[in-house]
């Protein structure tokens, strides 16, 4: 992204980066030196087909994964190797792919899981059912016989209501049908109107350039774009097709 | 593109507060090394130990030799040894746990694909 020549540029400290990362499972390397920003306030989309790196670089973001090499910076400090619990309980928050719910327990019991933080179950409660009332309707429901979209409420839901700062989602889409993922980045652009910072991994690229303020692409372990979500879109299907 | 200052400035100021350990991505490599390292002395001095304690000539020389030399090498021995198998071992269960997560995905890709050829072109 090109600063207007007119504008004052103001270095603002990204919520999120990562400076030359490097990470690799066992031998295998992975990631060979990303660098990304999640600027405040900011949606971050990081596109890529499968095997791309994108799940690993989140895995490394927010501290499930040492990296091998290379910085993680949490709004300006440097906190590489932090765990993923320390850094959760501050604000930042992993909705990882699949949806992280516990299936044998129902919707409130999943709530009530996430009490574990410190928050009371009424602030949870009315967080999560503001954001998403179908929850409100089945939280005697056990959480593995709803809907995939519905889990991925449940699991969206369980991860604002630790009131995070931002939010990390990964495969959003993953197993759900087209207008279930319409709607549940319906929910991520009015997360983004209340200022959450935001990074999105995704593999299928339409929905989520939707709510980007930027988006970028990864291929073999590298980010290869960034821009704008409408000069992204244009570079999207070769860098998926190899032209 | 909105600010929440309020809970942008608590979150940077919680993470300027955080008290961070030295080190960061290759910490357990170190500690696997020192549990190595660790067993490997202890072997040595307990060897020594024991070949004091043989030659000692009183039994006040052999306890010295037992408690500075034998049982130090078995202290340390079984130290390294925790560590070595500790962070081995979270090394082996996080390589055994990404393998169930890529086998799980790669799974639930086959299932949306089958899915997806079942119901026929939109």
């Amino acid at each position: 992204m090109n600063p207007s020549i007119d504008a004052p540029v103001v270095e603002e400290i990204p919520l999120l980066s990562l400076r030359g990362v490097r990470a690799a499972y066992g031998n295998i390397d992975v990631l060979h030196g990303v660098d990304l920003d999640v600027p405040k306030g900011t949606v971050v989309a990081l596109l890529g087909p499968n095997g791309a790196g994108k799940s690993t670089t989140l895995k490394v973001a927010c501290g499930l994964m040492a990296a091998k090499a290379g910085k993680v910076l949490v709004a300006g400090r440097d906190v590489t190797g932090v765990r993923a619990e320390e850094l959760a309980r501050r604000g930042l928050v992993t909705i990882p792919e699949g949806k992280g719910v516990f299936p044998n327990l129902t919707v409130r019991e999943n709530l009530i899981v996430a009490t574990y933080g410190g928050q009371k179950l009424a602030d949870i409660e009315e967080v999560a059912y503001g954001r998403f009332p179908r929850l409100k309707e089945r939280r005697q429901q056990v959480a593995g016989t709803m809907s995939g979209g519905e889990q991925q409420m449940l699991a969206m839901a369980r991860g604002l209501a630790s009131n995070p700062a931002i939010l990390l989602l990964d495969e959003l889409s993953m197993g759900l049908a087209p207008l279930v993922v319409e709607e549940l980045y319906g929910v991520v652009a009015q997360i983004a109107q209340s200022g959450i910072s935001i990074l999105v991994i995704e593999q299928f690229a339409r929905t989520v350039l939707g709510v980007a303020d930027i988006a970028a692409i990864m291929l073999n372990g590298r980010v290869r774009a960034i821009g704008s979500p409408d000069e992204i879109e244009e570079e999207l299907s070769s860098a998926y097709l190899g032209g | 593109m909105n600010e929440q200052p309020d809970r942008v400035a608590e979150f940077t100021a919680e993470i300027e507060s955080m008290k961070l350990k030295a080190g960061g991505a290759e910490g357990e490599k170190r500690l696997l090394l020192l549990g190595v390292l660790a067993v490997g002395a202890g072997i040595v001095l307990a060897v020594i130990g024991g070949v004091q304690v043989v030659n000692a000539e009183t039994l006040m020389d052999q306890q010295a030799y037992l408690a500075t030399g034998a049982f130090l090498g078995i202290a340390l021995m079984v130290a390294g040894a925790a560590l070595f198998v500790r962070y081995s071992l979270a090394r082996y269960l996080r390589f055994w746990m990404v393998r169930l997560v890529f086998e799980s995905r790669a799974n639930a890709d086959r299932i949306v694909d089958a899915i997806e050829r079942a119901s026929g072109p939109r």
